[in-house]
């Protein structure tokens, strides 16, 4: 039964495919060109089951690079690949099996013009193994403005999905709006921390102030203008005025209290980062003007400042059992006196680290000062982060928590692992081929629970459902609503946070009436940018067209003026968020979620596994979040705990 | 830093992702399990490639074919260079290259020797797989693997269809991570601390903040007391007591300056949640049942620890426990200031604490008496039992060889239970054994040459009927287009099913080595014409 003979094995690799799939299928296999974007967990596998599939054109499109993390699932990539662009090390795996593909690499970000809808024209059928919502969205418009069929899907630890998107004839991938990213309360953040979460993210803040890109929005000093601060009487129009302007107002009223964004990096810069007094300023200088701020504690716990503490403790030590008693010291609670050790030689690293990039900058002539960004799988980064953390959950009596659960709340971390994506690749594939022989009407959206439903199924296929009439992005004539302060929002910001940021879009022109507001062109409309939208005429009840001609998508925009948001949001889009979605779009589906009230959740793969999306901080599951730092996996709802949304983000069909 | 640190974190960076769903217990089980896989087909070698990655200690492949031209048509890990090489040792070689930490053996004896010649040879192994093995075989696999105490999960790919099936004699579990458990609240049965908790919160302060930031919890017992005060000590009852006990609480919401009722998401989340003060504390079916397991009563000095537990749990019970389990000290979100709520989850916590040491003694005693050290079962192992008490879980998956050796009418009713559904995917498991029905006799799988599928149809059809014959199945249950298909199929494996079953097998396999995780019981049958699968208990 073996042979030898390698001219027969040509066709012996073909013959069962084409045999099971008939001779006309196997000609459209061979003759497809599909795009797949995303060489992470899915692609790999995808990449994997195309090649031996039957499929010989492929381009695959991928920003990333491969890390250490991505092995344990992304089979293609070893040990000497890390740094390796993924889109390259995959093409060539693959094309070393097949020297008979064609196989073409980007390493690009799919959201570059040069792939333009006339590129992505050339493509029988697109296949997403993404990691994000911002990606998905694009590549969505793109395939919906190139009219080509679109195969989404996603994984979450042992749950995953796999739908089919066709202009016109099914769902597209935004006409369910995702919740929106929420926030965490400035003052929370800045003064009254209560849970590990509001230190975890204090500490990403700190990282950015001291080291990354520092701006008003993660700022971390004492906030006295703290409407609570201010006690009862606080005047109500205080409380409409966001943090960020309250503060700005302030801290050049009280700069010594309030240190400005400026400063902190100033202040640092001065100091030489110089650890010692870092550690006396954030843990013992700043602790003491909340103190001060008398009124926070009437009903709270006061923070004790760290040298406190520390005259406290006896030996520093942690209670919670020996290192030698856990396997992994990522899993073990540091002690207070530990904390601060961790802390004093990692933010000297990091300093260091940056001074080095600073100089290399400087060296290679570039204008544009260097700056370090915070990555979870950085592990001098994330040490950082959670001494931090920690040391303000001491000083605030919150418990502590290990490096390993840091991370997860740092991260926003969705576990990944090969088998899931497997069966996930192997799905698209098989939707693949239904797409290819035209037989859309038995195309389906898979769920993959982690074991089987009352009805024993584990695999759960339900059909397509018809497009959303008012979807803001597939609708014949897409519009949307949305509630912003015209008053204080900026022209800069509503291009930044609503039209890029909330509409996905990449590079927006905005009319009002005849006249061009925003435009897509560099330093065009730049005089605008610092205007609020009212002094531009965009007032309550104002219509504007915006065009986005990269995504070949245009939209109608109803302004309407609000005062005040909840918590620390800036806008509402109608439909997504506090406004209830319209009823029409739940699909039919059987209820097919292990638990049928959770949102069904699909993530990535890809690099950086996953991410953030909505409402749930993601720990180990259920019973297994452990011990020692219970608040972490219930979290308070009044504090609308949300992660800041990371660079990776998730996606939830719905 | 000292080089067992290095390679803990290397480890740790590695397998982050996975540390997330099983924990540094579950990854230790895997890094110490020894795989022995039946046949490196391309079902095989995903299978191991899924497990290879997360890291397991060591793999064994069986395997005395050479690399065929059908071979590498299908499996990534072979190309054209490999064709007549030995299969074991190619794909051994290369799986171990996505891993340095596994170790990876291959043997090219045949399979039919080591059974008949070196049944010994298997017994180190932590689980079994054997992929692409028709009835005849897999039943004599079966039986050594009961012999000897192995786990055993049998897969096949063929054509568009997929069969999994796990045997195992008993497989405890105790953290089976239910979706989504009920909380455990003991409203009904509230404990010291929580009415002393009860006690301090201020229901008639004047600060609309504090009213409107009582934990739900709170407000749900309280009401709750009064009505039983006023109830005879009953809880509600009926659908009016329910809607009556939640006009209480709305009326309980403070009163605005203009007389109007306060919007208070606390009430709100009280009024929602009602349900939870007349929920009925309980030990569930499944632990009642565990506990009338003859493992309890007969604890011998080899127990395994999860029996002990059992055991000390049972004693727990009727103990201290007061009829129910220990309390597992985890509460819900709610809309509440965060101080309340921190000492509300402290409450709970401690209490959580208390049953567990109350259960630990349990445990001690019984180690005592049987001789064994204490250290048999760690604090940390009583701590997990016990906040897993209501979810823990046994598994007995029978032999495979029992179920083809006769039709035992519990089989029966099963396949004529499924076949009514002339879609189901278990017709393919009546159609697989068919298949295997057939190759006895011709020594070859039905439309295994490009030329016999036609000519194969009719005799396929008659095993097809002599097989729902024996089994006690209507002959008409399996559609005539499905023979039709599964000649077509002629047994090829293709890749993208192998890579779908590869996937889901390996998944069990975690779930069996680790312990963690209820595997599937214990047949799952995949249908890649339409990508549906049952599970079903055969």
């Amino acid at each position: 039964m073996a042979t030898t003979s390698s001219s027969n094995h040509g066709a012996d690799r073909s013959a069962a495919v084409s045999r099971i799939v008939g001779d006309d299928v196997y000609a459209r296999i061979k003759a497809a060109k599909v795009l797949m974007v995303g060489a992470g967990g899915i692609g790999c596998e995808l990449l994997k089951n195309l090649v031996l599939s039957g499929f010989v054109n492929v381009v695959v499109v991928d920003l990333d690079t491969i890390e250490v993390s991505n092995l344990n699932r992304q089979f293609l990539f070893q040990r000497q690949h890390v740094g390796l662009p993924k889109a390259q090390v995959a093409a060539d795996s693959a094309r070393r099996f097949n020297p008979q593909a064609n196989i073409v690499f980007h390493h690009a970000n799919i959201k570059n013009k040069e792939f333009s809808q006339e590129w992505f024209g050339q493509f029988d059928l697109v296949l997403n193994a993404l990691d994000n919502v911002s990606a998905r969205n694009h590549v969505n418009r793109m395939c919906l403005a190139a009219d080509v069929p679109l195969v989404e899907s996603g994984t979450a630890g042992y749950l995953g999905q796999v739908t089919v998107i066709k202009k016109g004839a099914t769902e597209c991938f935004e006409c369910t709006p995702k919740p929106p990213p929420k926030q965490h309360p400035v003052c929370t953040i800045r003064n009254t921390p209560s849970l590990p979460i509001h230190c975890i993210v204090w500490g990403k803040f700190l990282f950015n102030q001291l080291f990354g890109l520092a701006d008003d929005e993660n700022n971390i000093s004492p906030n006295t203008a703290d409407p609570e601060a201010a006690g009862d009487n606080a005047d109500a129009g205080r409380q409409d005025v966001d943090g960020r302007d309250a503060n700005a107002e302030l801290s050049s009223a009280d700069s010594a209290t309030n240190n400005n964004v400026q400063s902190l990096r100033a202040w640092a810069i001065e100091h030489q980062y110089h650890a010692d007094e870092t550690v006396q300023k954030l843990f013992v200088n700043d602790v003491k003007t909340l103190l001060r701020m008398d009124k926070l504690w009437r009903e709270r716990r006061p923070p004790v400042p760290l040298d406190t503490l520390l005259e406290q403790s006896t030996d520093g030590t942690n209670d919670d059992g020996p290192a030698s008693s856990t396997r992994l010291k990522d899993q073990r609670v540091w002690g207070l006196k530990e904390c601060t050790d961790v802390f004093r030689s990692s933010l000297s690293r990091l300093a260091q680290r940056l001074s080095e990039e600073q100089a290399k900058a400087a060296a290679s002539g570039s204008s544009e000062a260097a700056i370090l960004s915070w990555d979870k799988d950085d592990d001098l980064a994330m040490d950082f982060v959670t001494a931090a953390a920690n040391l303000r959950m001491s000083v605030f009596s919150i418990p502590n928590m290990c490096r390993f659960d840091a991370k997860s709340m740092a991260g926003n971390i969705i576990p990944a692992i090969a088998t899931t994506n497997a069966i996930v690749a192997g799905l698209i594939v098989l939707e693949a081929m239904k797409i290819l022989r035209d037989q859309f009407s038995i195309c389906r959206m898979t769920f993959l629970a982690r074991k089987p439903n009352s009805r024993m199924k584990v695999l759960l296929p339900t059909e397509l459902s018809k497009p959303n009439p008012n979807c803001h992005v597939c609708a014949a004539k897409p519009r949307v609503t949305v509630h912003v302060n015209t008053n204080t929002m900026t022209l800069g910001q509503f291009d930044e946070v609503v039209l890029k940021g909330r509409l996905g879009m990449i590079a927006p022109d905005m009319m009002e009436g005849n006249r061009i507001l925003l435009s897509s062109e560099p330093g065009e409309t730049d005089i605008n940018n610092p205007k609020a939208l009212s002094s531009l005429g965009i007032v309550h009840d104002t219509s504007v067209f915006v065009e986005d001609f990269h995504q070949s998508y245009e939209l109608t925009i109803r302004v309407l003026h609000r005062e005040a948001f909840e918590a620390d949001a800036q806008f509402v889009v109608e439909g997504q968020g506090s406004v209830p979605p319209p009823a029409a779009q739940a699909p039919a589906a059987p209820a097919p979620t292990p638990s049928a009230d959770r949102k069904r959740k699909a993530e990535d793969d890809s690099d950086a596994p996953a991410v953030v999306d909505d409402d749930d901080i993601v720990l180990m599951d259920d019973g297994s979040a452990s011990d020692h730092q219970p608040a972490a996996a219930h979290v308070n709802k009044k504090h609308r705990l949300e992660t800041p949304a990371d660079d990776e983000d998730d996606i939830v069909f719905e | 830093m000292t080089s067992a640190s290095m390679i803990v974190d290397r480890k740790t960076q590695r397998y982050d992702r996975q540390l997330r769903l099983w924990g540094d217990h579950g990854q230790a089980a895997l890094e110490s399990a020894r795989v022995c896989l039946i046949n490196g087909s391309a079902t095989g070698t995903e299978i191991l490639k899924n497990l290879v990655l997360p890291g397991i200690g060591s793999f064994t492949v069986i395997d005395s074919e050479k690399v065929s031209g059908a071979d590498v048509g299908n499996n990534f890990f072979l190309d054209a260079d490999s064709i007549g090489q030995s299969r074991a040792r190619v794909v051994t070689e290369l799986l171990q290259e996505l891993n340095t930490d596994v170790s990876g053996n291959f043997v090219e004896e045949p399979l039919q020797s080591l059974l008949d010649n070196d049944v010994e040879f298997f017994r180190p192994f932590t689980l079994m797989i054997a992929t692409q093995l028709s009835s005849k075989m897999l039943a004599r696999v079966s039986e050594v693997c009961v012999k000897l105490g192995i786990p055993f999960l049998a897969v096949r790919s063929y054509g568009l269809i997929g069969y999994l099936r796990l045997q195992i004699g008993e497989h405890c579990v105790i953290e089976s991570h239910p979706d989504s458990p009920m909380d455990d609240l003991r409203l009904d049965r509230p404990f010291p601390e929580l009415l002393s908790y009860l006690q301090q919160i201020d229901f008639n302060t004047q600060d609309g903040f504090q009213h409107a930031h009582i934990p739900f919890l709170a407000i749900l017992l309280k009401h709750l007391l009064e009505w039983k005060a006023s109830h005879g000590g009953l809880p509600p009852k009926t659908s009016k007591d329910k809607d009556e006990f939640r006009a209480e609480i709305q009326r309980a919401r403070r009163i605005k300056e203009d007389g109007s009722r306060a919007e208070e998401e606390n009430h709100d989340e009280a009024i929602t949640h009602a349900t939870k003060a007349w929920h009925v504390s309980s030990i569930p079916s499944e632990i009642s049942a565990l506990f009338a397991d003859s493992n309890v009563d007969n604890l011998t000095a080899t127990s395994s620890p999860f029996w002990i537990m059992v055991r000390s749990l049972r004693d727990f019970v009727m103990a201290e426990g007061e009829g129910l389990l220990p309390l597992r000290g985890s509460i819900p979100d709610m809309a509440a200031d965060s101080d309340r709520y921190i000492r509300l989850q402290h409450v709970y916590q401690e209490r959580a604490k208390h049953d567990v040491a109350a259960f630990t003694a349990h445990v001690h005693r019984h180690l005592a008496e049987l001789g064994l050290p204490l250290g048999t079962i760690s604090d940390d192992d009583a701590k997990t039992f016990c906040r897993n008490a209501p979810f823990l879980r046994v598994i007995r998956a029978r032999p495979i060889s029992d179920e083809l050796a006769s039709a035992t009418s519990k089989l029966t009713d099963t396949l004529n239970f499924h076949l009514e559904d002339p879609d189901s995917s278990v017709a393919f498991y009546v159609l697989l054994r068919a298949v295997d029905l057939f190759f006895e006799e011709h020594g070859r799988f039905p439309g295994a040459g490009d030329d016999q599928v036609e000519e194969d149809i009719a005799p396929l059809k008659q095993y097809v009927v002599g097989l729902l014959t024996d089994l006690g199945v209507s002959q008409h249950a399996i559609k005539e287009e499905l023979i039709h298909e599964m000649c077509r199929f002629g047994a090829a494996e293709l890749h993208n099913i192998a890579s779908i079953l590869g996937g889901l097998a390996s998944q069990e396999a975690v779930k069996v080595i680790t312990r963690q995780y209820i595997p599937f019981n214990n047949t799952f049958l995949f249908n890649g014409i339409t990508s549906t699968s049952s599970t079903v208990e055969l």
